[in-house]
């Protein structure tokens, strides 16, 4: 008994913690989710209204495409990011000159910050002053402008994402890949496996935990893009890249509308709760054994 | 602390995965979620309130923690 105690005394930080800053303000939110509530308004109490927020959410159309066009930007994002980070952390694990310059240096995308990330590739992306439109110009005779062009402003934030988040997938598979033991891969090669059959059959399955981690943090991160995106094209042109980060920002601050915000936001949390779940059983959980 | 253990056994039901007492009632709640918002958007206009859902959903959610 004394020792549960004991057990129950170490991890009170951390349920106070967790508690204080994470379960509190979930309830939180989808209490204020069930109310009208403008703290700015004449009346700023919060007035319960059931499901209401929910019901204008579900025939929401501007919600409705924010959401679509988020699966697409979260798709393509994070497919670039896994094959690029995987066939990055490979090259890493090779000798070359450089080498660890060149490790140093990927990264430093890493630590900076989304707002900033998505200044400077503002600046770049500038008709007038971007270094992008200027060289796009000049070689293919592409005139790029992502205030006009809907697909264009949707495929720079994607390159964007892939750009700032790519190292991080790079070094997870490093620490997945430097901790692999040799001998399969030796017995595979004494067997003559190709390449492709050892990728597919040894290194695969045995990353495919930190793969995994990896897919739900750039999974979770990529649904809740906003400053990035926000400083980079504003939702815009139109709503081409109003993702649902953006969308949620667009509700709450200029309107001030934040029962139905947080409806938004309990909506979001939902969906990306039901994607890494649906990720772990259809690729990690135990099969139920049938008599 | 039998009892704890005895919640936590992973039981097989008719769901798929291996679930223990919490894991089905995670996925009830999903579902629960998942049919409200469904309903709203297309039933509910039809003129079938949306308590319909809540009780089809509380009748399936213990059926899946009972049997899952």
């Amino acid at each position: 008994m004394h020792s549960q105690k004991f057990g129950w005394l170490l991890l009170s930080p951390t349920i106070l913690i967790l508690g204080l800053f994470g379960i509190f303000p979930f309830i939180y939110v989808v209490w204020v989710s069930f109310h009208q509530w403008n703290p700015f308004a004449a009346n700023p109490l919060m007035v319960f209204n059931w499901a209401s927020n929910y019901r204008t959410l579900v025939f929401d159309k501007q919600f409705l495409a924010s959401l679509g066009i988020t699966i697409a930007f979260v798709f393509f994002a994070v497919v670039s990011e896994l094959v690029l980070g995987y066939v990055l952390a490979q090259a890493l694990m090779k000798d070359f000159p450089g080498k660890a310059f060149f490790r140093t240096i990927h990264t430093l995308p890493l630590i900076m910050a989304p707002i900033i990330v998505g200044s400077v590739w503002k600046l770049m992306t500038t008709p007038s002053i971007g270094i992008i439109p200027y060289l796009l110009r000049s070689w293919f005779g592409y005139d790029l402008n992502i205030g006009q062009s809907a697909a264009a402003a949707f495929t720079i934030t994607v390159i964007m994402d892939v750009w700032h988040w790519t190292p991080l997938v790079t070094l997870s598979l490093i620490a997945a890949l430097v901790s692999l033991p040799p001998d399969p891969f030796e017995q595979a090669q004494i067997d003559g496996a190709g390449k492709s059959q050892i990728f597919w059959h040894i290194t695969l399955p045995l990353i495919r935990p930190a793969l995994l981690a990896t897919v739900f943090i750039r999974l979770m991160d990529a649904l809740r893009t906003v400053d990035e995106v926000l400083m980079l094209t504003g939702g815009g042109p139109g709503s081409s890249t109003r993702y649902i980060g953006v969308h949620i920002f667009r509700e709450v601050f200029p309107k001030t509308n934040y029962g139905y915000g947080s409806a938004i936001s309990v909506v979001v949390l939902y969906l990306t709760i039901v994607v890494c779940w649906l990720l772990y059983v259809g690729l990690i959980a135990p099969r139920a054994k049938r008599g | 602390m039998a009892s704890d253990s005895r919640n936590n056994e992973k039981q097989p039901g008719f769901l798929p995965i291996e679930t223990n007492w919490f894991d089905r009632l995670f996925i009830s709640i999903v579902i629960w979620v998942a049919l409200t918002l469904f309903w709203m958007r297309f039933i509910e206009p039809l003129g079938l309130s949306v308590w319909f859902a809540v009780a089809i959903s509380a009748v399936l959610g213990a059926y899946i923690i009972r049997k899952g």
